[in-house]
C-alpha cells in the first residue's frame, strides 16, 4: 500500500491539482467562516455572521464540489477501485469528506434560515452555522494530515 | 463507487518522511487558508460604504497573520527536510529551486499587500475628519487588490510547481 501511495503517475497531476485546489479553497473558506462567526459572536449587528454564512455558501460549497470531483477522478485514475480493500488514508478521506459534506449542508440550511431571521432580529442559527464551520476546520485538518501522511 | 472496507477506518504506521510531508502539506494549507480569508475580505471590503463597516471587517483579518507567517516558515523548513530525506529528488533539482524562488517572491509580494491593508486598517482605527472617504477609496482602489491577487497567482504557480514538478 505504501508503494502504491508513493506512485503518482504524471497523468493524475491534473486531477490532483483539481482536488488540492478545491480542498485548499474549502479549508480557507471554512477558516474564514469560522473566524468571522467567532469574532462577530457577541455583536448586535449580524454583519460578520452574515459574512460567515455567505462565505460558506459562495466559497466553501463550490470548493467542496471541486474537491470531491478531484478526489473521485484520482480514485479512478490511480485504479484504487481495483484494490481488494481501500488503503486507510483513502478510508479516512471518504469518512471525513462524507461527514464534512453532511455537516456543510447542515450549516448551509441552518445558516440560510438564520440569515432570514437575522433581518427581523434573530440570528441564533447563524451562530450554529459558524459553530459547524469551526468543527469542519478540525475535520478537514485530519483529512489533510491523512492525505499527506497516507497511513497504511 | 466502492467504500472503505466495512466502513471501519484504522490508522496504520506513518514513516518520518510521510509525517514531514503531512506537516508540509498542512503548512501549505495554512497559507492557502490565509489567502482565501484575505480574498474574502478584499472582495467584501470593496462593498463597504461606512467606516464602521470597515472596522467590523478588519476585526477578522488578524487571524491571517499567524496563519501565513507560520505557514511560510514551516513550508520551507519542512520542504527542505523532505528534499534532504528523499532519494527521489534533491534540493538542487530545478523544480525545488523554482519552488524556493517562488516562495521568496510570495513572501515579498505578500508583505507589500499586507503593508497596504495594514496602513488602511490603522487609518480606519485612527478615525477623524475625511478618514472615511480615504479608507473607502483605499479599499476600492486597484492597488491593494492587484497586490493581493498577485500574491494568489504566485501561490498558484507554487502549487503547479509542486504538483507537476517540471524537469524532475
Amino acid at each position: 500500500m505504501t508503494v502504491l501511495a508513493a506512485i503518482r503517475p504524471d497523468d493524475i497531476n491534473v486531477a490532483l491539482l483539481v482536488h488540492v485546489f478545491g480542498a485548499m479553497v474549502l479549508v480557507g473558506a471554512l477558516v474564514t467562516a469560522a473566524t468571522a462567526g467567532i469574532v462577530g459572536w457577541r455583536d448586535e449587528a449580524a454583519t460578520l455572521r452574515r459574512l460567515s454564512y455567505k462565505t460558506l455558501l459562495f466559497v466553501a460549497f463550490p470548493a467542496f464540489i471541486v474537491m470531491r470531483i478531484g478526489a473521485e477522478w484520482i480514485y479512478t485514475k490511480e485504479q484504487l477501485d481495483e484494490l481488494p480493500e481501500d488503503p486507510d488514508w483513502v478510508g479516512i478521506g471518504y469518512v471525513t469528506s462524507d461527514l464534512g459534506g453532511i455537516l456543510l449542508l447542515l450549516a448551509l440550511i441552518l445558516g440560510g434560515i438564520g440569515l432570514r431571521q437575522s433581518r427581523t432580529g434573530g440570528g441564533g442559527l447563524l451562530k450554529a452555522s459558524s459553530v459547524i464551520a469551526t468543527l469542519l476546520v478540525a475535520v478537514y485538518i485530519i483529512a489533510v494530515w491523512a492525505m499527506g501522511a497516507k497511513p497504511s | 463507487m466502492r467504500r472503505p472496507g466495512g466502513g471501519r477506518v484504522k490508522v496504520g504506521p506513518v514513516s518520518f518522511y510521510d509525517w514531514m510531508l503531512a506537516l508540509h502539506l498542512l503548512a501549505a494549507f495554512s497559507i492557502a487558508a490565509a489567502l482565501v480569508l484575505y480574498s474574502v475580505l478584499v472582495v467584501a471590503g470593496r462593498r463597504m460604504d461606512s467606516l464602521e463597516q470597515t472596522r467590523v471587517l478588519f476585526r477578522v483579518a488578524p487571524i491571517g497573520g499567524p496563519l501565513i507567517g507560520a505557514g511560510m516558515v514551516l513550508v520551507i523548513v519542512l520542504g527542505i527536510v523532505l528534499a534532504i530525506d528523499s532519494d527521489d529528488f534533491q534540493v538542487w533539482d530545478v523544480w525545488v529551486i523554482a519552488a524556493i524562488v517562488l516562495w521568496a517572491i510570495l513572501g515579498e509580494v505578500g508583505r507589500r499587500s499586507g503593508e497596504y491593508y495594514t496602513a488602511t486598517q490603522k487609518l480606519a482605527e485612527r478615525g477623524g475628519d475625511g478618514v472615511e472617504g480615504e479608507v473607502l477609496a483605499r479599499l476600492r482602489a486597484p492597488t491593494g487588490g492587484r497586490l493581493h491577487y498577485a500574491t494568489v497567482v504566485v501561490f498558484l504557480l507554487l502549487l503547479l510547481d509542486m504538483i507537476f514538478k517540471p524537469w524532475a
